[in-house]
């Protein structure tokens, strides 16, 4: 793990542990609702001053909390053309999943590649400290995964070109 | 000693208790209230009724001792009180809150001849029975309430009502009901309390970041009223040496959702951070931690059987089953209650949570307490 | 399987079965069968006019008449003589074998039809080589239209000749994996000094190509192949034509393959997460299950 890792990681487990305290909350502008705050945005005093955790320029995560939701939207490294796809594939792919994922959002936050959102109905019904785990899991291996995925390519092309010039 | 019982996966966020504490009413965070009934030789639950009457979730359920009804609230803004009839059976009266927003909580005064009922709808409804007509009346407190009541406490005056709010305050009104009650004793936090609805107090719970109020509790003497908010406080006005002085002490947990006296001084708070814990106002009245009640250490995983390994492998992508917290409880403490008492002193407290378990606690605090408050 | 069959494998075995059923003496049937190849070719194996000792083996490429103009028919003739017959409608060459006279060395006319559109191709290279042979330079270069808004450029040199192929990438993901591959090929001479060179250039075409109506587009790359002595004799040619013309195919199969890992890696890993995700999840004890002969059946912990 590298020397920034881990204290990005830190900084965001103790955030999301902190945020995810959150508690059933009817809502108080329209009769018989109960639908995520951080979502629906009516009552400000119901909302947290958002928190970025940025590990550089194009590592962050936006931490938007509230009284029963909180908001997460990761934006992942990217650092060049084809980790930009990469990513964006890979990010496409797991949100057309999201009702298997439960907490993904189904698009991201503007300027974050994935956002997910957890509301006291998931914490109810699921341990908290474990999606605190989950979205940590994601984070390190999304950026593992995706260079991994690079050298793959790489590779291939790279024995593509071989093969195919040593038989001249 | 602790004992410890589940009730399944589901969360119990409430849970009220009958009088000599053998039946429990608990909702498993739906439309229903259940009666337990303890069966001691197996050490389980039976139960003995299912109140299915409101139609979105329950908020809030509280078991008058004495009189032995149950008022429950619920998010479909409907209040119902709850009588046994001969046959055992709970049979329901309605009564109209009058609000157009979700109840958030509901609590019998000490004497037991009125409720009250916290709303989404900036409104206090207190209820009281009217012989005449046979049906519960509704009176609103609205001013100055400018959120969501997020837990309301009776002064054993029966009279005033604290309330605290999503705005980040603790009011003192009062709860007098011309109709009931006579005349208005006199009280330490003020005396203007003759109209329902007067403000006898107003706290802020933090100048700066604020804070949702999520509990307010009076103690015994009702000269002290604690809160506990998202700012991870716990606070303390007294008025035993004249006008309102507030204690605070910001503590390094997570966000406290629910407190209780245990005697004069010690106040037990539990929440999001899955343990109770025991606090005490000292002789310089400032709170001072006492002590964890849940002194559980890192459970070791019951032996894994070969299938479990497997279904753990195939499910969870996981060989070791590490899953538990150290507590004992798994998620957020919802609501605590007093579940033994002498002379003033709780001696057991129970305690439920979102993980579905009901833990009851002997808390032993008699000489826990002496160190710091005398 | 890294590089892609130059032969078509269901043209052989067709004519394969056929020949052993007829040298075996097995009824003789009706046959019919179309076959599709890369660059849009098509296979048609039929009996003319129901004959059923005879079979026609003709391929269809829309190109076929830029080829033509590099003597193609001239090249076919060579290898196939007397093979050859009269084109079927629609199609750009027809081949034609009789069954009750299967030549002997009948499994390497299977081999030479399966090569048929190699063949195809051979002429213009060949052509082209024997120009910078002779050392002849200022020969107008090939143009091969070899797929819908796809050309390969020939040109000799008395030095070299230059191989030019532009190829257009459908989706934006394959530009980038294209690109990828690409730099390999530019490097890939460090791996064999036997290797030519190859250049790619992307969105305008090489400076060869300025002037003409090369195409110019965002999803375009232009790849050059530049051949030397060393690739065009008389004894390296033949591999050298074989490599050479299916190189496009060769490159988009792979962009493909990269895709499909991909694809598979994320779904692997889609599904990891979803399990560290039910982490989260209690486990309810005390499950009720019914057997199958419908007791009831309580795990216990």
């Amino acid at each position: 793990m590298s020397s920034t890792l881990k204290p990005y990681l830190t900084a965001v487990r103790h955030t999301l542990f902190a945020a995810m305290c959150v508690d059933n909350f009817s809502s108080q502008v329209i009769e018989r609702h109960n639908k995520p705050e951080v979502e629906v945005r009516a009552s400000k005093e119901l909302l947290l001053t958002p928190v970025i955790i940025s590990r550089n320029e194009k590592e962050k995560v936006l931490i938007e909390a509230s009284v029963n939701s909180i908001r997460i939207s990761i934006a992942i490294k990217q650092a060049d053309e084809i980790e930009k796809i990469l990513c964006h594939k890979f990010m496409r792919f797991m949100m057309m999943r999201a009702e298997n994922f439960i907490i993904l959002r189904r698009t991201a936050m503007p300027g974050y590649d994935i956002s997910f959102l957890i509301t006291n109905f998931h914490t109810e019904q699921m341990y908290k400290h474990k999606l605190v785990e989950f979205v940590l899991h994601f984070m390190e291996e999304i950026d593992k995964e995706i260079s991994e995925m690079k050298l793959a390519v790489n590779a291939r092309a790279r024995i593509c070109s071989e093969e195919f010039l040593k038989r001249f | 000693m602790v004992e410890k019982y589940s009730f399944g996966i589901d969360p119990i966020p409430h849970h009220a208790w009958n009088k000599d504490r053998q039946q429990i009413a608990v909702t498993p965070n739906n439309q229903e209230i259940r009666i337990y009934q303890l069966d001691k030789s197996a050490n389980d639950w039976t139960l003995l009724d299912t109140l299915n009457k409101h139609d979105l979730r329950v908020t809030g359920i509280d078991w008058a001792p004495r009189t032995n009804r149950i008022v429950t609230c619920s998010e479909d803004r409907d209040a119902y009180v709850w009588k046994q009839g001969p046959d055992k059976k709970w049979t329901p009266t309605q009564v109209l809150l009058r609000i157009n927003r979700a109840a958030t909580c509901v609590k019998w005064s000490p004497d037991e001849n009125k409720f009250a009922a916290g709303s989404g709808a900036r409104i206090i409804s207190v209820c009281y029975f009217e012989q005449a007509n046979d049906w519960w009346v509704s009176k609103h407190i609205k001013k100055p309430i400018k959120s969501t009541v997020n837990s309301i406490d009776w002064h054993p005056n029966n009279v005033l009502l604290a309330a605290g709010c999503a705005d980040f305050k603790v009011k003192i009104f009062s709860g007098f009901i011309k109709e009931i009650e006579d005349n208005f004793p006199a009280t330490a936090w003020g005396n203007k309390g003759s109209t329902l609805g007067n403000l006898l107090a107003e706290f802020t719970n933090s100048p700066y970041i604020g804070g949702w109020i999520h509990c307010v509790s009076f103690s015994a003497d009702g000269n002290r009223l604690c809160w506990v908010a998202h700012d991870s406080s716990i606070s303390v006005a007294d008025v035993s040496h004249g006008s309102p002085i507030v204690f605070k002490l910001r503590t390094d947990t997570l966000p406290f959702l629910s407190c209780v006296w245990v005697n004069g001084t010690g106040i037990v708070a539990a929440g999001h951070g899955c343990c109770p814990m025991l606090y005490a106002v000292d002789v310089n009245n400032q709170i001072r931690f006492v002590c964890k009640l849940d002194r559980s250490q890192k459970k070791e995983g019951s032996g894994l059987s070969a299938m479990r390994k497997f279904q753990s492998l195939d499910r969870q992508a996981k060989v070791e089953n590490d899953t538990l917290l150290e507590t004992i409880h798994q998620n957020s403490i919802r609501s605590i209650r007093t579940y033994s008492n002498v002379n003033g002193t709780a001696t057991k407290l129970s305690t439920s949570g979102l993980d579905g378990q009901l833990v009851i606690w002997d808390l032993k605090v008699r000489h826990r307490l002496v160190r710091i408050t005398s | 399987m890294i590089l892609l069959e130059i032969n078509n494998q269901i043209v052989e075995d067709t004519l394969t079965v056929k020949f052993k059923n007829a040298l075996a003496g097995h009824k003789l049937e009706v046959t019919d069968v179309r076959i599709a190849d890369f660059d849009g070719a098509l296979f048609h194996i039929s009996s003319p006019k129901n004959d059923k000792s005879k079979i026609i083996i003709s391929i269809c490429l829309k190109f076929y008449k830029d080829l033509q103009q590099h003597g193609s028919d001239q090249l076919l003739k060579d290898i196939y003589g007397s093979f050859i017959t009269d084109t079927e409608d629609g199609y750009s060459v027809s081949l034609q074998v009789d069954l009750e006279k299967i030549p002997k060395n009948w499994e390497e006319l299977v081999k030479k039809i399966g090569l048929l559109k190699r063949n195809c191709f051979a002429a213009v290279f060949n052509k082209y080589f024997d120009f910078q042979e002779r050392g002849e330079e200022g020969h107008q270069r090939a143009v091969i239209n070899y797929r819908n808004d796809e050309t390969m450029y020939v040109e000799a040199k008395s030095d070299r000749v230059t191989v030019v192929f532009s190829t257009i990438f459908k989706e934006e993901d394959d530009i980038i994996i294209g690109k990828v591959f690409m730099q390999e090929f530019k490097e890939g001479r460090r791996a064999s000094q036997t290797a030519p060179q190859v250049l790619f250039t992307h969105k305008d075409p090489p400076l060869e190509l300025l002037n003409t109506n090369a195409r110019i587009g965002d999803n375009i790359g232009y790849i050059t192949f530049i051949l030397f002595p060393r690739h065009t004799n008389r004894v390296a040619r033949d591999n050298t034509i074989n490599l050479i013309h299916t190189f496009r195919n060769y490159l988009h199969y792979h962009i493909k393959c990269s895709k499909v890992y991909i694809h598979s890696r994320m779904r692997a890993k889609t599904s990891e997460f979803l399990k560290v995700l039910n982490r989260a999840r209690p486990e309810s004890k005390n499950t009720e299950k019914k057997t199958i002969t419908g007791r009831t059946f309580i795990r216990r912990e």
